[in-house]
């Protein structure tokens, strides 16, 4: 069976309903009360989608506008985003727009986006059209979902349709994966795909199938040669 | 010239205080030449200026921050005068504790929260230590390894056989089922990891380092990946592998200075002492200025931020980065834990800002040094992912924070975040600092108290075990008297007879006294043969007793009261309490007369044989199986007895000649006395044939009629016939028959034989020799 991790990180203005959404969630899948040591910052979920497993880590992130200038930390290595917005606030829309930019800026490889207005609920203080988001997403790349945390709406499908996506983007193979700047020095070994380019290591391994100290040592020495 | 070279190499790389300290190092004349000769070159090349590194006294040498800025020559005089001054007045402080005091006046300044503090001042403190270290000794001896033998380098890096052994340990004790190949891949990649990283460390920035460290966990994984020896190895425990890679190869690296922790050419120190202070100045911000509901007056709240705080700052003490990962997650746990008190789960809307405080209040030691650590030199994918990687995330996070904290981030006036950043660090935050503190006594007193609880309960048990133990002791001294007392009264007499041996004799004196009387009256012979010896003496008495006893009963029982008596006195001499009931109790005549029977009857069966038809012979036999027999009574039953007797009688049979001649005559007063006399004196050896076979005829009829269960038997009775009382048996044949009336009642009663046979006083009293043939009868 074919495992894929991911990480997907939870973006939005604060009183969006962020968390609301991801208790619900969560609470759903453990049919109970959240420990207060786990909380809802933090879970990992599978979702099972055709025939492969999709284990996605989501981070929620702190909303305060203050907090603001350290999102970047948290979608680093990120695969995908829940982009969530209050449909009753426009300007949880616009700040959505906002988010979407400095994605794209930030992060250049891509990303699943997921665009999700919550409180549909609350239609009668809609402030955002279902077609103006939807048509947003759209231009992004991103699904759209409208959710109800309060009447647990839509949430489920936001998750499914987030891995199927996430299943989508690895298959179309390993040109399409992000290989991140690595501002900070680091390459990362990918959650899912296939092996990034390291001929050195892979040279040592070819050639002297015993693995011993020779061979590690001839090949660090290929290898500081290529670098 | 190669040693400005070198310097010049550091130059680029290295802070100046650094390489002060490394120039300090160096030899002075050294040092001087170089000066000399190399000045002009060197200068230019060096980052900073040449009056920092100049003596601080204005000569030509070089200072040395170690030697507070003098060069050695001006230090040591310095020091001299120092010492100088320090006698004459002994009032200055010696250096050392200068600087404690001075250490001990800032913590008192700072803040009453001086337990953190301490531990975070000491920890820089060993740091400072660690980093003029590894100049001396990594740094130098590669300068070494340049100048003079490249042979120096292998066992400079040569890596401790204990980083192998403990992870060969380690290895086993976590992958009991992983196969053999698996710890030696993992140890060879150990080995070449913190190689490569020792030889890559000094000629790379740590950018560099860290990606090659990357690439290193990388190429593990591919390595267990595409290798046969991981080939059944679970995805998970793959994870597993290469975190336990990780952990031993950087918990190496980790405690070696300046390699991978807060490295050389990094300004990490640096960095972490403004972050410190910076967290110091910030001591006043509350809970109300980030917005996360912490209440300073709930104990539970204070326990949960207290310890919160403990594992942040042990995060410091971790030398992996995994374990450090660990430690924030920990962390977090408790700052959840902080947030959902209300009941609801923690979001990150809460975790952050809770956090910021809790690093605030904590200002953990060496704080960006471990998070560059981490950073750098964890698994890239560990540290993007799972939950240590969003804890950390979340940690960065607030470091960063508590970096950039303005006015406006604390949605506070400006003018108002000016005036509490004038403030002394001391003043803010002192209620929290209390709180804090508050706690770590109360946990400490739950400490005590639990540690106290526990030695109660210990003592508790102990003393429960020992009443325990003296009960035991007590029903097992119970039992054992109680057991004793049972084998007391179970056998009681069977110590006693033998004790009473010497006693028999006195005891025959005193029973035998009334019987000796009666002897006289009856008899003159009875009182030689009790001078001859005393065990004949009991033996004759006893056959005097016994064949007497129908006509003079009153007499011997007269005789009985006195020896219970002596029983009884015996008894308590022996200190035998147990003894003395059934020694009343018991009559003397019923028990021993079956014993009597017993012996009387082995005796008989045994003495015929050689003896054949004497009638000397037998009668001698008979005097000296009495005393034996009587001495059986006493020593012990049944073969010893038999033993003797067949010596004696052999004996007897051959000497027998010379005493026969008394004897008969000392038989003769027994029962039919003048029969005997007439029948042995003249007929001795010639008529006794024919007397013996009438005898043994009716014996003969006599035994088969009482005692035909056993063979023995009648050969008893034939030879008892013959034996003894060939003469008198004959002639007593009457008088046997008057005895058996007065005793078959008697042994009627007696059903126990073992219980009385030891009674000598019974044994003296009784007749031996005829009582056997009249207990038979009856048996």
């Amino acid at each position: 069976m074919k495992v894929i991790e991911a990480k997907i990180v939870v973006l939005g203005s604060q009183g969006v309903g962020k968390t609301s959404l991801v208790v619900r969630y969560i609470g759903k899948m453990f049919s109970k009360h959240i420990s207060p040591t786990i909380g809802a910052s933090f879970f990992t979920c599978n979702i099972n989608v055709d025939d492969a497993r999709v284990k996605m880590q989501v981070w929620d992130t702190a909303g305060q506008e203050r907090f603001r200038s350290m999102a970047p930390m948290y979608y680093r290595n990120a695969n995908a985003a829940l982009l969530v917005f209050d449909i009753t606030n426009l300007n949880s829309f616009s700040a959505i727009k906002g988010w979407v930019r400095e994605l794209h800026s930030n992060v250049q490889e891509p990303m699943v986006l997921s665009m999700v207005g919550n409180k549909c609920d609350l239609e009668d203080k809609r402030a955002v059209s279902q077609t103006e988001a939807a048509q947003y997403a759209a231009s992004i790349g991103a699904n759209y979902c409208e959710t109800s945390a309060l009447h647990d709406q839509g949430i489920d499908q936001v998750f499914r349709s987030t891995a199927a996506a996430l299943l989508k983007m690895s298959n179309t193979g390993p040109a399409s994966l992000r290989s991140y700047d690595s501002a900070d020095g680091e390459p990362h070994r990918l959650p899912f795909g296939n092996p990034s380019e390291e001929t050195a290591t892979h040279t040592g391994k070819v050639e002297l199938p015993a693995w011993s100290i020779d061979n590690i040592a001839h090949g660090e020495m290929q290898r500081s040669m290529c670098c | 010239m190669s040693i400005g070279i070198i310097l010049c190499q550091y130059g680029k790389d290295c802070q100046d205080q650094e390489l002060t300290s490394l120039s300090g190092k160096l030899e002075r004349n050294k040092y001087t030449d170089y000066l000399y000769s190399d000045q002009h070159f060197l200068m230019p090349l060096l980052r900073f200026e040449q009056s920092d590194l100049k003596c601080k006294n204005g000569c030509d040498y070089f200072g040395n921050p170690q030697w507070q800025g003098y060069c050695s020559k001006c230090h040591r005089e310095q020091m001299s005068r120092q010492r100088r001054a320090e006698k004459a007045s002994s009032a200055t402080l010696p250096k050392p504790e200068q600087k404690k005091a001075d250490h001990g006046l800032k913590l008192t300044a700072r803040s009453s929260f001086s337990k953190f503090e301490e531990k975070r001042q000491r920890q820089s403190e060993t740091l400072k230590k660690a980093n003029l270290l590894k100049f001396t000794v990594f740094k130098k001896s590669s300068t070494d390894d340049h100048d003079h033998t490249p042979e120096k380098r292998p066992p400079e890096f040569k890596i401790p056989s204990m980083v192998n052994d403990g992870m060969k340990q380690d290895f086993r004790a976590r992958f009991p089922n992983l196969p053999p190949q698996v710890d030696r891949d993992s140890r060879v990649f150990v080995h070449t990891f913190i190689m490569d990283v020792m030889k890559c460390a000094s000629v790379m920035t740590v950018d560099e380092l860290s990606e090659r460290v990357q690439r290193q966990y990388q190429r593990f994984m591919k390595h267990m990946d595409t290798s046969q020896h991981f080939a059944n190895v679970e995805p998970d425990t793959k994870e597993q592998l290469m975190d336990f890679v990780e952990k031993h190869a950087m918990t190496y690296l980790h405690d070696l200075p300046s390699i991978v922790f807060s490295p050389i050419g990094t300004d990490d120190e640096r960095a972490d002492r403004a972050m410190s202070e910076r967290i110091q100045q910030l001591s006043w911000v509350g809970e109300r200025h980030l917005e996360c509901k912490l209440d300073r007056n709930s104990a539970s709240c204070r326990q949960l931020l207290y310890k919160a705080i403990s594992e942040l700052l042990s995060m410091d003490s971790a030398a992996s980065p995994g374990g450090k990962l660990r430690q924030v997650r920990r962390c977090c746990r408790h700052v959840l834990a902080l947030c959902g008190r209300d009941g609801a789960p923690a979001s990150a809307d809460d975790l952050l800002p809770a956090l910021i405080f809790t690093v605030l209040k904590a200002n953990p030691p060496r704080l960006v040094s471990n998070i560059n650590f981490v950073t750098r030199f964890c698994n890239a994918q560990r540290l993007m992912t799972g939950e240590g990687g969003y804890y950390f995330t979340n940690l960065c996070c607030a470091v960063s924070f508590i970096e950039n904290l303005t006015a406006e981030s604390l949605n506070m006036d400006k003018k108002e975040f000016d005036c509490y950043m004038a403030m002394p660090a001391s003043i803010g935050g002192s209620s929290w600092a209390a709180a804090l503190l508050l706690c770590g006594v109360e946990r400490e007193a739950n400490e005590q108290r639990a540690a106290a609880q526990k030695a109660r309960e210990q003592l508790q048990d102990l003393q429960h075990r020992a009443d325990r133990l003296a009960a035991d002791s007590h029903s097992f001294e119970e039992q054992i008297s109680k057991k004793v007392q049972d084998v007391l009264s179970k056998t009681p007499l069977e110590i006693k007879p033998r004790r009473e041996l010497p006693r028999i004799g006195k005891l025959r004196e005193i029973s035998s006294t009334p019987l000796i009387d009666l002897d006289t009256s009856t008899s003159e012979d009875t009182r030689p043969l009790q001078d001859v010896t005393d065990s004949r003496q009991p033996s004759q008495s006893n056959g005097n007793a016994f064949i007497q006893d129908s006509q003079v009963e009153p007499q011997t029982q007269s005789s009985k009261p006195v020896t219970a008596t002596e029983d009884t006195e015996k008894l308590n001499i022996l200190g035998f309490e147990v003894i003395d009931k059934p020694s009343p109790t018991k009559s003397p005549q019923t028990i021993d007369q079956p014993w009597d029977l017993k012996q009387t009857s082995s005796l008989e069966l045994l003495t015929p044989s050689p003896l054949g038809y004497t009638p000397f012979d037998s009668r001698s036999i008979d005097e000296l199986m009495t005393p034996d027999e009587f001495g059986a009574d006493h020593l012990a039953p049944g073969l010893g007895n038999i033993n003797y007797d067949i010596d004696l009688s052999d004996f007897s049979g051959d000497n027998s000649i010379a005493e026969d001649a008394p004897k008969p005559e000392a038989k003769d007063p027994f029962s039919p006395d003048v029969l005997k006399k007439q029948m042995f004196d003249p007929f001795a050896p010639q008529p006794q044939p024919e007397s013996l076979n009438s005898i043994l005829e009716k014996f003969d009829e006599f035994s088969l009629t009482y005692t035909g269960n056993k063979t023995l038997d009648p050969f008893e009775i034939v030879h008892r016939g013959a034996d003894p009382f060939s003469p008198p048996g004959f002639t007593g044949s009457l008088p046997q028959n008057s005895s058996r009336d007065p005793f078959s009642p008697v042994q009627n009663e007696s059903t126990s034989i073992l219980d009385h046979n030891e009674s000598p006083t019974a044994a003296s009293l009784l007749p031996s020799p005829l009582q056997p043939q009249s207990s038979e009868k009856p048996s």
